[in-house]
């Protein structure tokens, strides 16, 4: 009984000290925010001070009203969100069906294809902008949404982020669906996306975040206000070379405010995706 | 827990967009109470025969044809005060002309290199573009309007501007092909503060590298283990300095590019920007930072664009001051900054265009443009103007700026000079971080700059 109690106490000793390392990563990770919220209130002096200023000297939200004075927020911020989630839809609707055809189905020149996809991964998006251009605009699409959507709407890291989620699903799930009678698409809609939302919401959520902080391409294809996008809007508010951080720092308050919102929707599905990674089936 | 958290979540999202909404609000109620952080220049009457028809010293063009009704896409690469100033002056321009301006902010300077590139090859490039190494999208494609518009003589008095912002409107050595608009060079900075805690007398500056070096020494010795000294921009001053010592960096013979900065000239340059690091006086690799370190009081000078004349002014802890930049054998400075471009080729929107770009460089509006942004002004007689000695009196820095001018120089622009940036810094880079001599090194960097060169013919 003796023996029992110091063991317990041992095991609480161990969980204060794991409660003290993770409460100090957690700081260290919510340094930035925190850093960033407080910076947003200060003045020009308090942002360069040194040693650094933690608290601002005055309360200072004129940087909010400076940052809608200086560019159509949210028109900028309405764009960004249409442009992310139709984006995002399309993205990962084409990659569930990219994915699913790869993995469950046979075909000739999947390997070829899946290579060529694979590949693809590799080349900068910088090589193939000025080609891209061209098509696009000789569509007639600079300015538009679709402009800025319909090129990136094809991912292969979503495709093959998927595709590994997708062969851990039991073959004997698939043969007893298809004697069911199921055929690919009703095995797909069925049986694969049901055992891999967690998989799928990640997807989302990394391209989610991809297209949110999206800045060249919707730069080049657009040259109107009226379709540009947040990260544009975020670059203009730099001076050329240097940076006013504290307007920065507002108009960033104000740009994650999506970002949180999506990750408090996805963030079970993601938890449980990255858990369940490293499981067998 | 978990619902705390989430609802917790939803109040902090809630709160933002709060806060989002109270700054729309409060938009609007100061737009109607306080005027806006930068105004527009001071008015000007539309001239009768082009921009600057209002100082009385352009010749008159011969046939004045109206552009009103014209449509002109602009597209821009200034952002911040810079970019207000020049929207305010645009659209200015655009009412008492009755013209239409389409503008169009185009990011950073590569941002917009890359655009317009993209827009040239299917002809939907805009028809105006102020933006850096303007000759490349102008000249590159031989089209050299601005050289012949200005020896028409209508609206840009070109004996009024400074040889130098001339010097960075060409292409190759041929013809203008460009006008100079948010042009700057480096001034020396100081931290006031600093250098009197430590005793450091500025009223005789020092004039030359030796004599500035032998300041950091005697600083250093007083304030301990802080670097003194550091750059924002090395590639820029680094050839500066190569012209002050007699390097003249690029030889073009005929259209021939030569890079040509690893001579005995170049290499005693690279030594003493070596000896700055070896002597603790200039920390290596670190450049990306001097102005933060700078600005946080931790650094005693920096080299850095004029342009931060007005930004850093009243906002620094400390008291700020500049001095003219020191020279090996003879004083010069290298120019920076952006151009304004006609791209269009209708002849219509030429003529428009060209009044538009006359209206922005005209002295008054170009000297108001300087003065709100730091950048400097491109005409001479705008340092006789009551506005910039009234600046210059206000703000000593502006008069080190100006004083500068006399000795401002540009290379001619060429395809490779964005790989010349990107080998010189490199070097330095190397050179910091004793990876091979000064000899090596700049001879391997002219080596890749020729060999670039070469691929390109």
């Amino acid at each position: 009984m003796k023996g029992k109690k110091i063991k317990n106490t041992t095991n609480l000793d161990r969980h204060y000290v794991a409660f003290a390392f993770l409460m100090i990563c957690a700081v260290i990770m919510l340094f930035p925010f925190v850093w960033m919220i407080l910076s947003s209130f200060k003045t020009t002096m308090d942002v360069y001070q040194y040693p650094p200023r933690w608290i601002p000297s005055v309360w200072n939200g004129d940087n909010y009203a400076k940052v809608f004075e200086m560019i159509p927020f949210l028109r900028y911020y309405w764009n960004s969100i249409l442009t992310t989630v139709v984006m995002t839809a399309l993205q990962i609707g084409i990659s569930i069906l990219a994915a699913y055809s790869l993995v469950h189905l046979r075909w000739p020149g999947q390997a070829v294809m899946a290579a060529i996809m694979r590949s693809s991964m590799f080349v900068p998006m910088v090589v193939t902008m000025i080609p891209m251009y061209l098509l696009v605009s000789s569509l007639g699409l600079v300015d538009t949404y679709a402009g800025i959507i319909l090129p990136q709407i094809t991912t292969a890291f979503t495709t093959f982020l998927l595709m590994s989620y997708f062969a851990s699903i039991p073959q004997d799930m698939i043969d007893a669906a298809k004697l069911d009678g199921c055929g690919p698409f009703r095995i797909m809609t069925r049986v694969v996306i049901p055992n891999t939302k967690g998989a799928i919401a990640t997807a989302s959520m990394f391209s989610f975040l991809g297209n949110w902080k999206s800045y060249t391409w919707p730069l080049i294809i657009t040259n109107d206000k009226m379709y540009r996008t947040l990260p544009i809007g975020l670059r203009y508010l730099q001076q050329e070379s240097s940076m006013e951080y504290q307007v920065m720092m507002a108009a960033a308050v104000m740009t994650i405010l999506p970002v949180l919102i999506v990750f408090v929707f996805f963030e079970k599905q993601l938890v449980r995706s990255i858990t369940l990674t490293g499981m067998k089936s | 827990m978990k619902n705390m958290k989430k609802i917790l979540c939803v109040i902090l999202s809630l709160a933002m967009l709060a806060g989002t909404l109270s700054a729309c609000v409060s938009q609007y109620v100061s737009k109607e109470t306080t005027p806006a952080p930068t105004q527009a220049p001071p008015a000007t009457q539309p001239p009768a025969t082009g921009g600057d028809a209002t100082q009385g010293e352009t010749p008159a063009p011969t046939e004045e044809v109206s552009i009103a009704g014209t449509t002109l896409d602009v597209w821009y690469a200034v952002s911040g005060t810079s970019g207000e100033l020049f929207t305010a002056q645009s659209e200015k321009f655009a009412k008492e002309f009755d013209v239409k301006l389409n503008l169009s902010y185009t990011g950073g300077s590569g941002d917009t290199a890359t655009k317009v590139a993209a827009a040239q090859l299917n002809d939907t490039a805009p028809d105006v573009a102020l933006m850096y190494a303007g000759p490349l999208y102008t000249g590159g494609k031989d089209n050299y309007d601005i050289d012949a518009l200005i020896k028409t003589g209508s609206g840009f008095d070109i004996n009024d501007v400074f040889e130098g912002m001339m010097d960075y409107c060409v292409y190759m050595g041929q013809g203008y092909c460009a006008v100079p608009y948010g042009i700057s060079t480096q001034v020396l900075y100081y931290n006031k503060d600093l250098l009197k805690n430590a005793g450091v007398d500025m009223t005789n500056p020092p004039k030359t590298w030796d004599e500035f070096k032998t300041l950091l020494k005697d600083l250093k010795g007083k304030v301990g283990g802080n670097m003194v000294f550091d750059t924002s921009d090395q590639a820029w001053l680094f050839k500066s300095m190569l012209m002050q010592n007699g390097c003249e960096i690029i030889d073009n013979k005929d259209g021939e590019i030569t890079p040509i900065f690893n001579n005995a000239q170049a290499v005693a340059v690279a030594d003493f920007w070596h000896s700055l690091v070896t002597d603790g006086l200039m920390a290596a690799g670190e450049h990306g930072n001097a102005e933060s370190t700078f600005l946080s009081g931790n650094l005693a000078f920096i080299a850095a664009s004029s342009n931060r004349i007005s930004r850093w002014n009243g906002t620094t802890t400390f008291e700020l001051g500049a001095i003219e930049m020191p020279y090996f054998t003879q004083p010069s400075l290298a120019l920076g900054g952006n151009v304004l471009v006609i791209l269009t080729r209708d002849e219509a929107k030429v003529r428009a265009a060209w009044k538009y770009l006359c209206y922005l460089t005209n002295v008054e509006n170009n000297t108001a443009f300087a003065l709100g942004t730091g950048y400097l002004p491109i005409h001479k007689s705008a340092l006789e103007m009551d506005s910039v000695k009234k600046a210059i009196e206000e703000n000593e820095m502006y008069g080190v700026a100006f004083k500068q001018l006399d000795y401002t120089w540009a290379y001619t622009h060429f395809e490779q000079m964005g790989t010349m940036d990107t080998e010189i810094r490199s070097m330095l880079n190397k050179l910091e971080k004793n990876r091979g001599t000064s000899e090596e090194l700049l001879t391997s960097a002219v080596n890749a700059l020729q060999k670039e060169i070469d691929a390109d013919k």
